[in-house]
């Protein structure tokens, strides 16, 4: 008699991918085992794509029922679902699109995907406090240098080499997109407000040296503005970094101000 | 018939640790697409069934809403995940993320499925059907024996809808559900929908199912709608529940006595008030069953 670890295994592998189910395993029911085993089948990839559809509505329209379908079959084929819940289940999405010879080609394909991930992941990524200018204007002048800065958990940062979201933007208002071509900004912020929405907006090349060191690599203040000299003018920095800072607190992306003495990252 | 507990004094160890059948009413599965309208329209519900996984997230809308909705409203929690019947390994992450859950929620109980969901690592997230045998009972059981002593709290088990049954089956489903609820000391989800989906496709008798288990185990009733394609029948949560489940319910009621009810939708999900008039409707039949067995008692 078939015992269980085997039956499971088999059965998964049929619904999977058509491996061969032994009839002989089943009982003749008033369904025949081949509609049966075929209903499970049917389900198990209608389900995943409609996972991957629902976290990627827009890239789904942009590359219509065909590519789509292919799409799927391929990604469902290439990452079988190891995670709990079918939230997590397409984190491989723009990885996967970037390194597929026939998706790759088109860079804003992985880029689009990206930015419905990003999308997903500020939904609902973890809450956390909200500082505010007053707290800012209450330090202390000579702590300045060694501020450091922790976001709020739902920020993100990602870079854009095309125009992805141009095209997002589009599709998201049922409008015809724009000819896929080269982003007209190196990056994109994206948080979630004081009000729980999702909110993004395009980060200049200045703005993204200081977020690249004060939210990526986690570096004081100081070392920030060191990295705005290399392209500014010094005179300059202290004006430009504290404007940023303005912004930020305002948007609501900065959770706290940290005052590190030791010089090392402060932890996130 | 057997007697229930209001939801009152069902919360209290003491009735829990008595085994009598709790009653909580009447509820709904709480969805996305309604949180604004639970929150607006407070509508007249008795509680609300989550699905655990979709609030095991860090934060954000759906953790806010579960908090608003359950300052107003007792929820049950109802899992997707827990893939008792695998040969794999409890997932003791989910396990400790579950019981985290269930410290915020507070929940009436946590319930999952008879079934399993993936082996080798790999996850089909669908219900997938167990053979009936001696073997699968012993692994059922040992698991829900770990996963209620990690809970620190019995767990009710639904059963599934099905499409499969297999040749080595050595008894039927309700005997195979009965005595893993008397062994394992778990409560039963009935879902009378999926009674009814299963007994199309493999030809038994869904009013000898229902009779065949142990009525005092049965916590909690799903009712739901299915896709009825002539020769088979797919459990698809997306119409409203159907007479022949309405009929089906009704019966088990009168066999079982008063059970909490709730109804399940997940897809071409109508406006709240929609789906409250079809529990009402529920309510109705509960009424109409009940009572009269109530008065004879007087």
């Amino acid at each position: 008699m078939i015992s269980l670890d085997p039956l499971e295994q088999r059965f998964l592998a049929h619904v999977r991918g058509g491996a061969e189910f032994p009839r002989a395993w089943c009982a003749q029911g008033r369904v025949d085992s081949d509609i049966g085993l075929s209903i499970y089948a049917n389900a198990y990839s209608a389900r995943l794509c409609e996972a991957l559809e629902s976290d990627h509505p827009v890239l789904a329209a942009y590359l219509g029922d065909a590519l789509w379908a292919e799409f799927c079959s391929g990604y469902i084929g290439a990452h079988p679902s190891r995670v709990r819940s079918l939230r997590h289940f397409g984190a491989q999405v723009p990885s996967w699109l970037a390194q597929q010879k026939s998706f790759a080609d088109y860079p804003a394909i992985a880029e689009l995907a990206a930015f419905e991930r990003a999308l997903l992941d500020v939904f609902d990524s973890a809450d956390g406090g909200r500082g505010d200018w007053s707290e800012l204007q209450s330090l202390d002048p000579a702590a300045w240098p060694g501020l450091r800065l922790k976001f709020h958990p739902s920020v993100r940062l990602l870079p854009t080499t095309t125009n992805a979201v141009e095209i997002w933007r589009a599709l998201k208002d049922t409008q015809s997109p724009p000819a896929a071509g080269a982003s007209s900004v190196p990056a994109r912020l994206l948080w979630r407000d004081r009000e729980r929405i999702s909110r993004f907006r395009p980060v200049e090349a200045d703005e993204l040296v200081a977020l690249r060191s004060l939210l990526s690599e986690q570096r004081n203040f100081a070392d920030s503005c060191e990295q705005l000299a290399v392209t500014r003018a010094a005179d300059e920095v202290p004006a430009l970094a504290l404007g940023f800072l303005r912004q930020w607190l305002d948007e609501g992306i900065i959770s706290q101000l940290d005052i590190a003495s030791d010089g090392a990252p402060a932890p996130r | 018939m057997i007697e229930c507990v209001d939801s009152a004094r069902a919360s209290t160890p003491e009735a829990r640790a008595s085994g009598v059948r709790p009653w909580h009413g009447y509820g709904l599965g709480l969805r996305t697409e309604h949180f604004d309208a639970v929150l607006n329209e407070k509508p007249d519900v008795d509680w609300f069934e989550i699905i655990s996984e979709n609030f095991m997230v860090a934060g954000g809308k759906p953790r806010h809403y579960l908090d608003e909705i359950r300052a107003r409203y007792p929820l049950a929690m109802h899992g997707v995940s827990l893939s008792i019947g695998s040969t794999d390994p409890l997932d003791l992450d989910y396990l400790h993320e579950l019981k985290q859950l269930a410290r915020q929620v507070e929940p009436i109980w946590i319930s999952d499925h008879l079934c399993w969901t993936g082996n080798g690592g790999i996850n089909s997230h669908d219900l997938l059907p167990l053979p009936y045998t001696e073997e699968a009972i012993a692994h059922v059981v040992s698991r829900i024996g770990e996963v209620q002593d990690f809970l620190g709290r019995e767990i009710l088990i639904e059963n599934v809808s099905t499409y499969v049954s297999f040749a080595n089956a050595e008894m039927e489903e309700a005997a195979f559900l009965s005595e893993i609820a008397r062994r394992s000391g778990c409560r039963i989800l009935l879902d009378v929908n999926n009674i009814y989906v299963s007994s199309r496709n493999h030809g038994f008798d869904a009013d000898a199912y229902v009779a065949v288990l142990p009525a005092e185990k049965i916590w909690q009733i799903h009712l739901a709608g299915h896709s009825d394609y002539g020769d088979y029948v797919i459990d698809t949560h997306d119409h409203p529940v159907r007479d022949e489940v309405w009929a089906l319910y009704a019966r088990t009621l009168e066999r079982i006595g008063q059970v909490t009810t709730m109804i399940e939708r997940d897809d071409h999900i109508p406006a709240l008030a929609e789906l409250v008039a079809e529990l009402d409707h529920a309510r109705r039949i509960g009424e109409s069953v009940l009572q009269p067995a109530r008065a004879a008692c007087a």
